[in-house]
């Protein structure tokens, strides 16, 4: 077999973080999407704004910026972090972090497309029923939003193994802790002898990619039919 | 119920100025679409907030601009029946009826699922999704819904308007039925007169955003008379004996003789004013197969006609006349006079 | 309008054209990274003492250059870290084997904070993260690996290393204090470390020595001012240089 510890590491790696990023982002996505949905308030554009930067912004950029918050000298880092003891540049944790920021956008829009198609009516009834803001958001909203919440976690979940230029900034290259397929391929691009490797490395994101995304189509199909 | 309402709203070009205050058990909101009927449903079930103004109910205020107060819906104990059921879909239908109830405070229970189910004789849908339910089904379930939710002043917003005319008079009587049997007054909106006059008992007329009147919904009727030159009379029968191609109903001083071609029917039927022909002296061979010998009890005139109120034997039947025919007739109050009818215009509505 | 669009038409085209062929007199070096200043200063020495030429010097891991080189990359003199990038291109037919020599040497070192108490290789198992040039295409990184596994810390440093594209990145990571120190070249730590210092060296029984070989490609051989700037490099005031910067010369 070609590969070697650290590449089946690698792949586990990538797993594993876009797991973790997807999961953590579900509830702030989801709180994002309501908000942006449910509630008029002065600022929302600058919310969307923001929230949708990611978007457009280079991962690299994106990384740069977190670096910066978040290392020994940035804002966050020097008042909050340090107090507490907790570091986070080139850890595992911020790999997740990178991963979740970049793909935050992918995932709210989703909820939001969910969202919007919810009748309001059922919102009014819900609260004329007695159910206050919190209580329709659990019983009614959360339930419905189900299939947004899905196709954003999917999609999260596929950005996030690509995930390479806000990964590398903040998280560097650590095999074992931080290196990511994305990662682990970049060495091997640089290396002469590394091209065998690169290749295999390559096939298998692909077939992750591919095996995600057709997930992705038949539960779409499956929801269209359970109408 | 005690309904104090001041509000002003303004949305785009529209501008709502309400002032009203109305006492009674089931009253109705009356105008033409767009006059701002949903728009104060929704100010008073606190789905809305009013740009300025005061709304009570029963002595308690549930939202006031000058002091900053807005209570919110769930608070409110008012329930809401809307033109669509708006069931909700990841729920079965018992889970939709219980919904209300389960928020609401248990000293307010009053009615419970299984009197409700009863009432409105939908025990057999209880463990359905919703999805699969008739209209019918599913405006049943919706009522109920609201009403299990055990609110002090249930709302109706056009809730038959999206429902099949033979379906109408069902669901209304189911309406009527369980608002009266649980005790819960109510606020019935309709563009409908025939509806509003089934339902309610007071009405308050709403045309461009404000209250143009509070009536009963008889001089409702006898107003839009006026406009539309048209009165209906509505005329409840039952047990029918069949005689020949005919079918006769107690009613009354007598019996009134219908033809219909679907067989013997007991219910609500309409009787268009304009389908009672008077007489000053009894005809003495007419083709109408009614005729009514009834004491005029009251003449009202509206948009340039006059209707005769009759009485027959302790029922009121209302017809119109012009006002030639009046002085040619000699029609006073205390008057009699005969009241040809033909048997087939009656209409069952339900 | 038409003028106007015809007109930036034509400066495009310009712009285009005049990106693309490599101008008479020009010499494409690819360099080490740590070779940075004694390159720039190398090639700006004698680029002012022979008019009409210009250099472009591309610096970064050793590795990386001879995939570059092997990928079609123009490179007339090649400057590595170690042999075995050189032995890599001269396997490919790529260098001119007749010109080729070893000009540098350089020791390595392990630089961190000041007040960090390390001392020698066993200590540096205790830190949290180290940096290294991948192994797999910077020559320091190969170095610190074969340190590692003849001083036999390799296991106990697994999940440790912070991999840098270069040995200048390396540096970096440790200066910006990501990293509690990281193995780079003395020349690197005398001349760009600002809050870390070197702790110690590291002995060299434990790694082969630090050669820096270089050579005239098979393209460089066809430049009459590429054979110049190898001459060049062989001299004694090139060898001048080389030592300002730290670097031993033969």
């Amino acid at each position: 077999m070609i590969l070697g510890h650290s590449d089946y590491l690698a792949i586990l790696l990538s797993l594993k973080v876009a797991s973790v990023a997807t999961i953590l982002s579900l509830p702030f996505g989801f709180a994002v999407a309501y908000l942006m949905t449910y509630r008029r308030f002065r600022g929302i554009v600058v919310l969307d704004v923001i929230v949708n930067l990611p978007l457009t912004l280079p991962p690299v950029v994106i990384g740069y910026l977190l670096l910066l918050l978040l290392g020994q000298h940035g804002w966050v880092g020097r008042y909050v972090l340090q107090p507490l003891g907790i570091k986070l540049i080139f850890t595992w944790k911020a790999a997740v972090i990178a991963t979740a920021v970049v793909g935050f956008p992918l995932m709210v829009r989703s909820i939001r497309t969910g969202m919007e198609t919810i009748d309001q009516r059922l919102v009014q009834a819900s609260r004329t029923l007695g159910a206050g803001w919190f209580d329709t958001i659990v019983t009614v909203i959360a339930p419905l939003s189900i299939r947004g919440l899905i196709a954003g976690s999917i999609l999260m979940f596929a950005r996030g193994l690509g995930e390479f230029g806000a990964t590398i900034v903040v998280a560097g290259n650590i095999p074992g802790i931080t290196q990511t397929i994305p990662l682990a391929i970049y060495e091997y691009v640089s290396s002469p002898r590394g091209d065998a490797i690169a290749i295999a490395l390559c096939l298998i994101s692909i077939c992750i990619s591919v095996a995600v995304l057709v997930f992705y189509e038949w539960l779409g199909r499956r929801m269209v039919r359970a109408d | 119920m005690d309904l104090t309402v001041h509000v002003k709203k303004k949305l785009g070009t529209f501008f709502l100025d309400a002032d009203f205050t109305v006492q009674g058990n089931s009253v109705g909101i009356f105008g033409p679409s767009g006059g701002g009927k949903s728009t104060l449903i929704s100010l008073v079930a606190g789905l809305r907030h009013p740009d300025q103004g005061f709304i009570s109910l029963d002595g308690e205020t549930l939202f006031d601009s000058t002091r900053g107060l807005h209570m919110p819906p769930e608070h409110r104990r008012i329930g809401i029946v809307f033109q669509r059921p708006h069931l909700f879909p990841h729920l079965s239908v018992k889970s939709n009826l219980l919904f209300g109830y389960r928020r609401c405070d248990p000293r307010y229970r009053r009615i419970t699922l299984d009197t409700l189910v009863q009432v409105m004789q939908i025990e057999h849908l209880l463990h359905r999704g919703v999805r699969h339910l008739s209209g019918g089904e599913k405006q049943r379930v919706a009522i109920g819904r609201a009403v299990l939710s055990n609110p002090r002043l249930l709302l109706m917003d056009e809730p038959l308007s999206a429902v099949d005319d033979s379906l109408k008079f069902q669901i209304i009587s189911y309406l009527k039925k369980t608002c009266e049997a649980f005790d819960i007054p109510y606020l019935f909106i309709s563009h409908a007169l025939v509806e509003m006059r089934v339902m309610t008992d007071r009405v308050i007329t709403l045309a461009d955003g404000r209250v143009t009147g509070q009536v009963t919904a008889e001089g409702l009727a006898r107003a839009e008379m006026g406009h539309a030159a048209r009165y209906v009379n509505l005329i409840r029968l039952s047990s029918p004996r069949h005689i020949n191609s005919l079918y006769a109903y107690r009613w009354g001083g007598g019996e009134l003789l219908l033809s219909t071609d679907t067989g013997p029917e007991e219910g609500l039927f309409q009787l268009p004013s304009t389908d009672i022909i008077l007489f000053k002296r009894h005809p003495e061979a007419i083709s109408a197969r009614n005729l009514l010998k009834c004491r005029v009890s009251e003449l009202f005139e509206t948009g340039g006609r006059v209707g005769v109120v009759l009485n027959y034997g302790g029922e009121q039947l209302v017809a119109v006349v012009v006002g030639e025919s009046v002085r040619e007739l000699d029609i006073a109050e205390g008057v009699e006079i005969y009241a040809a009818i033909k048997a087939t215009a009656f209409r069952l509505l339900g | 309008m038409k003028y106007a669009l015809r007109a930036i038409c034509f400066a495009f085209l310009i712009t285009m054209l005049s990106a693309l062929p490599a101008r008479a007199g020009e010499i494409n070096v690819s360099a080490a990274a740590s070779l940075r200043e004694a390159v720039t200063e190398l090639t700006g020495t004698f680029a002012k003492n022979t008019p009409g030429t210009t250099f472009k010097n591309n610096l970064a891991a050793s590795g990386s250059l001879a995939k570059q080189i092997v990928n079609g990359a123009p490179a007339d003199i090649f400057f590595s870290a170690n042999p075995e990038w050189m032995e890599y291109l001269k396997g490919k037919k790529l260098m001119d084997e007749t010109n080729i020599t070893t000009l540098a040497y350089n020791v390595l070192v392990f630089v961190g904070k000041p007040e960090l108490k390390v001392k020698t290789m066993r200590d540096v198992v205790t830190l949290e993260k180290i940096a290294i040039g991948s192994p797999k295409s910077v020559p320091a990184g190969q170095y610190a690996a074969d340190a590692f596994r003849k001083a036999g810390i390799e296991k106990q440093l697994e999940n440790k290393l912070v991999m840098a594209r270069d040995v200048r990145e390396c540096l970096m990571y440790a200066d910006r204090g990501d990293v509690s120190g990281a193995f780079v070249y003395k020349t690197d730590a005398e001349q760009m470390a600002r809050n870390v210092k070197i702790l110690f060296i590291v002995p060299q029984e434990l790694y082969p020595r630090v050669t820096y070989p270089v050579g005239l490609t098979a393209a460089g051989s066809r430049k009459a001012e590429a054979g110049a700037f190898y001459r060049f490099l062989q001299s004694s005031d090139a060898k001048k240089i080389l030592v300002k910067y730290g670097f031993i010369v033969k």
